[in-house]
């Protein structure tokens, strides 16, 4: 990949970023248990073109941003991204980017260790309020992180390709 | 290229090692360095980040808040609206009460109901609330604060049909307030807005009246009692009739504001009103003569300090001439002979009215004297000489 496809890639990528810091807060209300995660949209995207350790990198500093607006679980989501990014970066090879069902599985499978590790490593939650959030509210915010990642994958796909000139 | 591969796996490992590492350290830090350190985050790298979310957390509760605001709005929209309504009508039924209070008897007041548009006919009349059971009976004029309103044409026992000015058969005999000029008023049957106006009509062709002219019922005919206001001439309307002319009025009843009415009885209509509608003029003019006396006296009072004061300082200047040693010595240098003997001779003349006034005083407490020792005077009529 050239500087060229490097450049949009980034630009790619802190478009998913902002929209995490814009769009997310609209869509979601403070009681809602299910929303999109844009961070990990854009964690698993670069993850999948940069070495695992790399990635790690990403995923360990998106995750501080991510838990520098929640002081009481600072460091958890960063070590779930690190996790994430890393285990993304090292499986890039079991997935095939152009088939977009393995994209969305990819997706929420992502989604889904986060939330999984993130709620581990806060121990916030207990019992039964526990189960719910793994068993129930974490994969419907997967899957739709999962969707909305596939349409944002399709909408930037012609700033994504790369020329074959 | 192996020794690549394992040296990069390697590297990547211990870059997730460290990453992990310093994560959990995080998650282990007390309480005030987690904080710091996401303060410290948040006034730098994440600074734009958060500016973004805050900006769109306050878009989206101004979003969900514009829907509160709108009923809100509306809600107030609504209580003003109706807070007008309520304001009118409080206006009217004091206004009301005011006829009331100046009628002192013989009415019965009454809720009106329009006709409802059903027909033509119908705009024209109201329903009221009072029959004859409240002593209602035909042809009794119906009235509001402003003037005349109608007539009862139907009585029943608990309602009555009234017809009002808009009425096609509608008619009073009118005056001018200062009687200068009699007709007959009846509806103007003109079209659209001009349907709402009434006509004076049989003035004789030598009196002409001027725009603004009150136009008052006059008590001919024995329907309506003199002295109702009915309309205001807005001017002359052009006729076949030579002999006479016929002027356009403005009714001082609108029928959109007719909502509750006074009926007159028999014995008030035959007792007559001419004082009632008069008495905001009266009052006025009470009030206007109130002020003036109340000036009238101030300035009775103030004359008489002014009096007041120099009789004191007169009076000061004649009893204590040594005060004057400064002021009066230096003005006593510059008089000349002319006014010292002016001065002269006012001081004998106040003199002379003092004695004058004791003499009175003392002349007046002897005959109180004797009038208290004497008998009592014998009747004014035993000394009248018999007739």
């Amino acid at each position: 990949m050239g500087w060229g496809g490097t450049l949009r890639w980034v630009i790619a990528f802190a478009i998913l970023v902002v929209l995490n810091y814009t769009v997310r807060p609209l869509l979601a209300s403070p009681s809602s248990h299910v929303e999109i995660d844009f961070l990990i949209v854009a964690l698993l995207m670069a993850a999948v073109r940069v070495r695992p350790g790399a990635a790690a990198l990403i995923g360990f500093v998106m995750g501080l941003a991510a838990d520098a607006t929640v002081p009481p679980s600072f460091g958890s989501s960063a070590l779930a991204m690190t996790l994430v990014g890393f285990a993304a970066s090292w499986l890039k090879a079991v997935f095939f980017a152009d088939n977009l069902f393995l994209n969305a599985f990819f997706l929420f499978l992502g989604k889904w260790v986060f939330d999984l590790v993130s709620h581990l490593a806060e121990r916030r939650l207990r019992g039964v309020e526990w189960i719910m959030e793994t068993a129930v509210w974490s994969p419907l915010s997967a899957a739709l992180t999962a969707v909305a990642g596939v349409l944002l994958l399709i909408l930037l796909r012609p700033l994504l390709e790369t020329s074959t000139a | 290229m192996a020794r690549a591969g394992q040296s990069g796996t390697r590297g990547d490992g211990i870059v997730l090692a460290v990453c992990c590492a310093l994560s959990l350290f995080a998650l282990v830090l007390p309480g005030n360095l987690r904080e710091a350190a996401a303060a410290s985050m948040r006034r730098s790298l994440v600074a734009p980040l958060v500016g973004l979310q805050k900006r769109a957390e306050l878009s989206r509760s101004a979003f969900l808040a514009h829907d509160s605001a709108m009923v809100i709005q509306d809600s107030i929209s609504l209580k003003a609206m109706s807070a007008e309504t309520l304001k009118a009508e409080n206006d009217r039924l004091r206004k009301l009460l005011g006829l009331g209070h100046a009628l002192k008897w013989g009415f019965v007041p009454a809720e009106a109901l329009h006709g409802g548009g059903r027909a033509a006919r119908e705009d024209f009349t109201l329903t009221l609330s009072q029959g004859s059971n409240a002593g209602i009976r035909p042809f009794s004029p119906v009235v509001a604060p402003e003037g005349l309103v109608g007539m009862i044409q139907t009585v029943d026992p608990t309602m009555s049909l009234a017809i009002i000015w808009p009425h096609p058969d509608f008619r009073v005999s009118a005056m001018t307030a200062d009687g200068a000029a009699f007709g007959i008023v009846q509806a103007h049957l003109g079209d659209d807005e001009q349907r709402f106006l009434l006509e004076l009509r049989g003035v004789p062709f030598r009196t002409s009246l001027e725009k603004g002219v009150l136009v008052v019922s006059s008590g001919l005919g024995g329907t309506y009692p003199r002295g109702i206001p009915i309309g205001i001439v807005l001017g002359d309307l052009q006729t076949a009739e030579g002999w006479a002319r016929t002027y356009l009025v403005r009714p001082m009843v609108l029928p959109p504001d007719i909502a509750s009415v006074m009926v007159l009885r028999p014995e008030r209509v035959a007792a007559g009103v001419q004082s009632v509608w008069s008495l905001p003029a009266s009052v006025d003019s009470a009030a206007r003569s109130v002020a003036s006396a109340g000036d009238s006296l101030a300035r009775r009072a103030a004359l008489a300090e002014v009096e007041a004061r120099r009789a004191a300082r007169a009076a000061d200047s004649a009893a204590a001439p040594a005060p004057a040693a400064t002021d009066s010595a230096r003005r006593a240098v510059e008089r000349t002979p002319a006014q010292d003997s002016a001065a002269a001779a006012a001081r004998a003349a106040a003199a002379r009215r003092r004695a004058a006034a004791r003499r009175d005083s003392l002349a007046a407490a002897a005959r109180r004297d004797s009038a208290a020792a004497a008998p009592p005077p014998p009747p004014t009529d035993s000394i009248r000489p018999p007739r």
